[in-house]
C-alpha cells in the first residue's frame, strides 16, 4: 500500500500497538481556559451542537501534523471553530474579528 | 474562576464580564485560549448556550475526582450487594450511590481477583470514566500507553511497578464506543475491619486504571481506624 | 459478573410474554460465547474500529446494552438513526500481536459495531 493511500486508510489517533517510546507519568493541572474549552465540550454535547463523536472525527480531520504538534485542548477548540463554521453557525470572519477584539480587550489591560 | 459570585441574570448583555480568567495580573492570553474565549463569547451572544452553563460545568468537573471511585471502590468491598450490582450495572449502582452521569456512557466495573488482571486505555482517544475519577492525567492520553497498552500490557505495568504473575490473566479493556470502564482492586490483605472511610483513602486513581495494584501499598496498624 | 465468553450465561432470559414480535434489528445477531471474526475494511474519514484488531478472530463476551447508534455514522452529526448493538468481544492478545511475549491467557476486551462482526466457525 502507497503512503498517500495509508494517510487515508489510518487516521492519525489510531496508534493501538505502534511502537512507541517509554511511558512518561506526565500531568498537570489544567489551565483555566483547558478547563473552560473541556467545559465547552461537554456543554456543546448537551445541547448536540457538537456531540461527542463529531469532537473526535472533528480532531482527527485535523490531520496528522495538527495532531502531533498542537496540545490536547488546542486540537479540541481548533475542531469546535471548524465544525461550527460547517454548521454555519459561525463564520470563519466572524471569529477572527473577535479573537483580534478579544486579544486587543487583554493587551490594553496590560502595559 | 468557579468561586466568586457572577450575576448572570442579565443574559443578553453581553459577554465581557462572562469571562471566567484573565484578572489584570495575568500573561496575556495564547493564541489559543484567544479563540476559546472567542469562540465561547459568540456562542453565548447568539444564544446557543447559556452564559452559566460553562461555569456550572466546570463545577461539575471539580467535583469529580478519584476520590469519588475510591468510594465506590470501598462501598463494593465491605457491602456484597453493592457490589454485586456494580457490576451488572456500573452506571446504575454509580448512580444509585449518588454520582450522576452527566454524560451519555455507560460502566462497566471490572473486577480484578487472584487469576484476572484488568487493565484500561483508550487506544483511539481518551475514553475515561470522567463521571466517576474526574479527568484523566496527561499520560493516559499520550501515545506510549495509548499504543503500547494493547501490545505489551506486562512490560507497561512494569514501568508503572507492577508485575502480575504469568499464572495470572492479564485482561486489557479498550473503550471505544459509549462504554466506559473502572477497575475494581483487589482489597489490600490486612485490612479487616478497617471502615470504609479508611479503605477508600487506599484506593488511588492508577488501580482504578489497572496500572498497579494495592497489594503492595506499605500498610501499617495507624492507617486503620478501629 | 460478565459470563467469560467459554461459559455464556446458564440463565434462561426472563421472559412471561412470549407474543411480542420484534423491529427488524432489535434482537441481538450475535450471543455470548459466539466466535466472530472482525471485518476488513477501511473507512474514510472516521471509524472506532482500530487497524490492530481487524481481520482477527475472537469470541463475544456480552452484548452491550442500550442499543446506540453507529459512531461512524455519528461522527458527522446527524444526532440520530437506527440504532444497533454493540458487542464486548474478547481476543486473545497472541492472536493480535505474533510473537506476543506474555501468558497465553492474556487478552484483549474491546466494544465493537455489529456491521463488522462476521460468523466464524472457530
Amino acid at each position: 500500500m502507497n503512503h498517500s493511500e495509508e494517510l487515508l486508510r489510518r487516521l492519525p489517533n489510531d496508534i493501538g500497538g505502534l511502537p512507541a517510546e517509554a511511558i512518561r507519568r506526565t500531568d498537570h493541572p489544567l489551565e483555566p481556559w483547558e478547563k473552560r474549552c473541556h467545559a465547552l465540550a461537554d456543554v456543546l454535547d448537551f445541547h448536540k451542537i457538537i456531540n461527542t463523536e463529531e469532537k473526535r472525527r472533528g480532531v482527527e480531520a485535523l490531520g496528522a501534523e495538527m495532531v502531533g504538534a498542537l496540545t490536547y485542548y488546542e486540537r479540541w477548540i481548533a475542531t469546535f471553530a471548524v465544525i461550527l463554521f460547517q454548521k454555519r453557525i459561525l463564520a470563519p470572519d466572524e471569529l477572527a474579528k473577535r479573537m483580534d477584539e478579544v486579544a486587543a480587550r487583554h493587551s490594553k489591560v496590560l502595559p | 474562576m468557579s468561586t466568586h459570585p457572577h450575576p448572570h441574570d442579565h443574559s443578553h448583555e453581553v459577554t465581557h464580564d462572562h469571562t471566567p480568567c484573565a484578572d489584570a495580573s495575568e500573561a496575556p492570553p495564547g493564541y489559543y485560549e484567544v479563540m476559546e474565549i472567542a469562540v465561547r463569547e459568540l456562542l453565548i451572544e447568539k444564544q446557543l448556550i447559556g452564559p452559566g452553563e460553562i461555569r456550572r460545568q466546570i463545577e461539575v468537573l471539580d467535583s469529580r475526582s478519584p476520590a469519588l471511585g475510591a468510594k465506590v471502590v470501598a462501598r463494593a468491598w465491605v457491602d456484597p450487594d453493592f457490589r454485586a450490582r456494580l457490576l451488572t450495572n456500573g452506571r446504575k449502582a454509580c448512580e444509585d450511590f449518588g454520582i450522576s452521569f452527566y454524560d451519555d456512557t455507560e460502566l462497566i466495573v471490572l473486577e480484578n481477583t487472584e487469576t484476572c488482571h484488568n487493565l484500561i486505555v483508550c487506544t483511539l482517544c481518551s475514553c475515561y470514566p470522567r463521571p466517576v475519577l474526574g479527568l484523566p492525567p496527561d499520560w493516559y492520553k499520550a501515545k506510549p500507553y495509548r499504543a503500547r497498552a494493547v501490545k505489551e500490557p506486562r512490560a507497561v505495568l512494569a514501568e508503572f511497578g507492577t508485575v502480575i504473575p504469568a499464572d495470572v490473566e492479564i485482561r486489557v479493556s479498550d473503550s471505544t464506543a459509549q462504554v466506559r470502564f473502572l477497575v475494581l482492586p483487589r482489597r489490600p490483605a490486612g485490612t479487616d475491619g478497617w471502615s470504609e472511610e479508611a479503605l477508600a483513602a487506599l484506593v488511588t486513581r492508577d488501580a482504578m486504571i489497572g496500572v498497579v495494584t494495592l497489594d503492595s501499598q506499605p500498610l501499617t496498624e495507624s492507617d486503620g481506624e478501629a | 459478573m460478565h459470563p467469560s465468553p467459554s461459559e455464556p450465561d446458564p440463565r434462561p432470559p426472563f421472559r412471561p410474554v412470549t407474543s411480542v414480535v420484534l423491529a427488524l434489528g432489535e434482537a441481538p445477531a450475535f450471543r455470548p460465547g459466539d466466535p466472530v471474526r472482525i471485518g476488513v475494511r477501511f473507512p474514510v474519514g472516521h471509524y472506532r474500529v482500530p487497524r490492530y484488531i481487524r481481520g482477527c478472530d475472537g469470541v463475544v463476551e456480552s452484548v452491550i446494552t442500550p442499543m446506540a447508534v453507529n459512531n461512524e455514522i455519528e461522527g458527522f452529526g446527524h444526532n440520530a438513526g437506527s440504532k444497533g448493538h454493540y458487542y464486548r468481544v474478547a481476543i486473545p492478545l497472541t492472536a493480535l500481536w505474533p510473537g506476543y511475549a506474555g501468558s497465553p491467557a492474556d487478552n484483549l476486551r474491546i466494544e465493537v459495531f455489529e456491521t463488522w462482526l462476521e460468523r466464524s466457525s472457530t
